[in-house]
């Protein structure tokens, strides 16, 4: 009864400091966010007052700061400097000149009052340049589609009279958005750095330095900033491509962009969060397979890093144990399966498992074994109730497990190779002085592999294993070309709302996205798709970001 | 006593290792087999190659085959030529870019440098084509679909952040002592770069040029959503093997993919003793 008491007591105590620390994570991720609006205001807050302050205290220099503010580069001009002035002002005017050539202002007096609008005149969208036109189509994705009246005629695909008649097309009208509000960022981070830098140049011409050449301008830049300019290109590159096909598959998960949408005809919407609640519950079909792909995907991603790390140990410590000779022949051989490329073993092995022409169902149909192999796998669960002839290794619905338990295997016949010269190397790097101590202390050869290699090798892979779960958990290859995500789903388990971008049993997230987006045919759901990377981006940032912040040597300075 | 345990755990490690041998090469040797033989059926190619029996008139095919009578060039050929432009610009963009980065971060003062890499970790972390959405509809919208030079920009920027790293790790570990002196000197930063850094940093630079030359080739997931009608290799490949595709030709992949596979081997292998690179850049990150 007093052991029972104790244990409660402690099980209670437990209980008390698990609560505990919940509540301060809690309460700690509110600090976090009061803290964070507390800076955020002060920020504002200081921001003003600074302003109040340059206005009060130097109200010339302000002034020059106010010019650059309302014509940028004027105030380089007050300042006399030439060589900054037409760069800002050349900056400003291309973004002024482009907007207008691409415009049909001229011709809007003369039409409007031929062709008034009866209810709304979407001034931009008729007549606006690339920029106002931009900005219109990205918030509204367009507002007239075919058939449409507008002005007192008929809105149509196209038209050679007048522009303003052709359809909207809210795919060109987002991207056009997308990239027009880029450059206006860039635009703008322009506009700041000039009003600084005319109130900077003042503050310093008054305090009696003098102004800067030409020349010794632009040699303290190409010094100074070396570094800034020599990281400009690879910037660009990923702001291009990186960076903003991230943003904009963002956006596309806020819409109802799907094949169905035929563009001209409808517009594409902007719909908030649906999509999201839909995945997340608002319709439960979506939440259970959304889950069952995530489940297997982590699943996936873990073992096949797991087994691959272990397996690669082995062979490494096999080929380096004393009994072994020809270490590198033996080496040289296992290393092939890494050295094919993996979408050529892919796909090569999802022919070996091929139902009907496969080399192993011709090996067993050759020695007979076929049946005994059948049994055997339906004896460990991996085959399921089907019936006589060839093994369906990736295509029967009822042989899941199989076809998951292959995608294991071949990711491990691909993958060990790499983990075995890795680990071989970090092997040869351990002193040998550390198995000298434990010999002549009598450690036998299992305490020096647990005390000494093993922590060794984890230590210095750790890195390693870490990347592999990342790289496995997108792995799109291993699952597309290898089974291309099947065995399909029986028809019966897939709900209505699922019909068509169903996954197959084996698609992980990724895998999944792409049959989504674009091997659905009429079914395609952009928008979804667009959805799930972002859910993936996050799984994978959250997972990154708490493995970075552990790592202390990653902030050392060089 | 002793003598007889280490002939057993002999035994039984070389059988092992001979297991392991054995299932490392069957596929390998079943697709030299398939390529070299003059079944029409995958289903008959022998396990054991028959070296009498071969014959190359799967590789006659490979290079002959036209799915177009109009084409000029066989498919397999243009699509090597269309892979082979994607892969050079790749390698040259991403060597000159990626070591300017790298050469950013180790030797030159910088604001902001923990932030940005940090940031430049966190773009590692999420693999190019997790905004393959975005990728076609804006090659769409701006009609650079079946563009390779465009096609290759992605794998630049997608290259970028894990070769900064590698080139960082490389450069981290070569003496600042050179370029000091030659600042010291009055050397201007282009020179101290082209005339110091560059040559230091030039086996970081061969390997990254390998690595970024082999990538495009097997990449098959960007080019078959932006490059529907301009096929890469890799296109190619997929589309013999397809059951759902005309015509569906497993022995011209075969052949196709031995052909595209030896040379890439070739360079692995050697490449071999540099895995310990992705550990250097692994040891940056922990």
């Amino acid at each position: 009864m007093d052991s029972l008491k104790k244990l409660v007591n402690l099980l209670l105590g437990y209980f008390r400091i698990f609560i505990t620390y919940l509540l301060t994570k809690v309460q700690g991720f509110f600090l976090g966010i009061y803290r964070f609006s507390r800076k955020l205001s002060s920020l504002i807050k200081t921001f003003f007052v600074s302003l109040y302050r340059a206005a009060k205290n130097h109200p010339g220099s302000f002034k020059k700061g106010l010019s650059s503010f309302f014509l940028m580069g004027l105030g380089q001009f007050r300042n006399r400097q030439w060589y900054k002035g037409i760069p800002f002002l050349g900056i400003f005017l291309i973004f002024i000149i482009a907007e207008f050539v691409s415009s049909d202002y001229i011709y809007a007096p003369s039409e409007i009052s031929r062709y008034p609008a009866e209810d709304t005149l979407y001034f931009f969208r008729d007549y606006g340049g690339i920029i106002t036109r931009g900005v219109w189509g990205f918030f509204t994705l367009g507002a007239l589609t075919r058939g449409d009246v507008y002005r007192g005629h008929i809105v149509d695909t196209q038209d050679f009279a007048y522009s303003w008649l052709e359809a909207d097309n809210s795919r060109t009208l987002m991207g056009e958005g997308v990239i027009v509000i880029v450059l206006l960022a860039v635009l703008m981070a322009f506009w700041i750095i000039s009003i600084r830098d005319a109130y900077k140049t003042d503050l310093k011409v008054r305090s009696g330095m003098e102004i800067e050449r030409f020349k010794d301008w632009i040699r303290r830049v190409w010094d100074q900033y070396f570094a800034y300019i020599i990281v400009v290109p690879a910037g660009i590159a990923i702001l291009m491509f990186t960076l903003i096909p991230f943003f904009f598959s963002f956006l596309v998960s806020f819409t109802n962009y799907d094949a169905r949408i035929s563009l001209q005809s409808d517009l594409i919407q902007w719909h908030g969060f649906t999509t999201f609640a839909n995945i997340f519950g608002a319709d439960p079909a979506w939440r259970d397979f959304f889950l069952k792909v995530l489940r297997w995907t982590v699943f996936y991603a873990v073992v096949s890093s797991v087994t691959v790390y272990v397996l690669g140990f082995i062979q490494a410590l096999i080929i380096e144990s004393k009994h072994i000779r020809f270490k590198k022949a033996w080496r040289l051989i296992l290393i092939l399966p890494w050295a094919v490329p993996g979408m050529i073993s892919l796909l090569v092995f999802s022919n070996i498992f091929g139902a009907d022409h496969g080399l192993m169902n011709r090996l067993l149909a050759d020695t007979g074994l076929t049946d005994q192999v059948r049994s055997v796998l339906q004896f460990v669960g991996l085959v399921g109730r089907e019936g006589v002839g060839n093994i369906q290794w990736f295509t029967h619905p009822d042989n899941a497990n199989l076809a998951r338990f292959l995608i294991l295997m071949v990711n491990l016949w691909m993958g060990f190779p790499y983990f075995m010269l890795l680990i071989t190397g970090v092997l040869g790097a351990i002193p040998g002085n550390l198995y000298e101590a434990a010999d002549i202390d009598g450690g036998s050869a299992f305490q020096k592999f647990r005390y000494i290699t093993l922590p060794w090798v984890i230590r210095a892979t750790a890195p390693v294993i870490i990347t592999t779960f990342t790289f496995n958990f997108n792995n799109f290859g291993a699952i597309f070309f290898l089974t291309g995500g099947g065995p399909r789903y029986w028809r019966d388990d897939i709900p209505a709302t699922l019909t068509g971008i169903a996954p197959g049993q084996t698609d992980i997230l990724i895998s999944w996205i792409y049959r989504m987006a674009f091997l659905s045919g009429d079914h395609d759901a952009y928008n979804l798709a667009a959805a799930y990377s972002v859910l993936v981006f996050f799984l994978v940032a959250t997972f990154a970001i708490y493995y970075l912040a552990k790592l202390k040597t990653f902030w050392e300075e060089d | 006593m002793m003598k007889l345990k280490n002939l057993i755990a002999k035994t039984l490690l070389y059988t092992w290792l001979l297991i392991s041998v054995v299932i490392a090469l069957v596929p390998i040797i079943w697709m030299v087999s398939a390529a070299f033989s003059d079944v029409r059926r995958l289903g008959d190619v022998p396990i054991i190659p028959r070296v009498r029996e071969w014959s190359l008139a799967n590789f006659k095919e490979v290079f002959t085959y036209r799915s177009g009578t109009a084409q000029l060039l066989p498919d397999y050929i243009g699509s090597f030529l269309v892979t082979l432009l994607v892969a050079v610009v790749t390698t040259v963009l991403v060597v000159m870019l990626s070591s300017l980065v790298g050469f950013a971060f180790t030797r030159y003062r910088f604001q902001a440098k923990k932030p940005s890499l940090l940031f430049i970790m966190g773009l590692q972390m999420f693999p190019s084509f997790m905004g393959m959405i975005a990728l076609f509809l804006i090659f769409r919208v701006f009609g650079w679909l079946n563009n390779p030079i465009f096609l290759s920009f992605i794998y630049v920027a997608g290259a970028i952040p894990f070769n900064t790293f590698i080139v960082r790790g490389f450069m981290r570990n070569v003496p600042k002592t050179l370029d000091e002196a030659a600042f010291i000197d009055g050397a201007t930063n282009l020179q101290v770069m082209i005339k110091i850094i560059v040559p230091l940093a030039a086996p970081i630079m061969g390997f990254i040029a390998v690595n970024a030359f082999m990538g495009p080739w097997l990449d098959y997931i960007l080019p078959s959503i932006l490059m529907p009608n301009n096929e890469t290799v890799a296109m190619w490949l997929f589309r013999m093997n397809d059951p759902d595709s005309t015509p569906h030709r497993p022995m011209l992949f075969m052949t196709g993919a031995l052909f595209l596979a030896v040379p890439i081997m070739i360079v692995q292998v050697y490449m071999q003793k540099y895995v310990t690179y992705g550990l250097t850049a692994g040891a940056e990150k922990g």
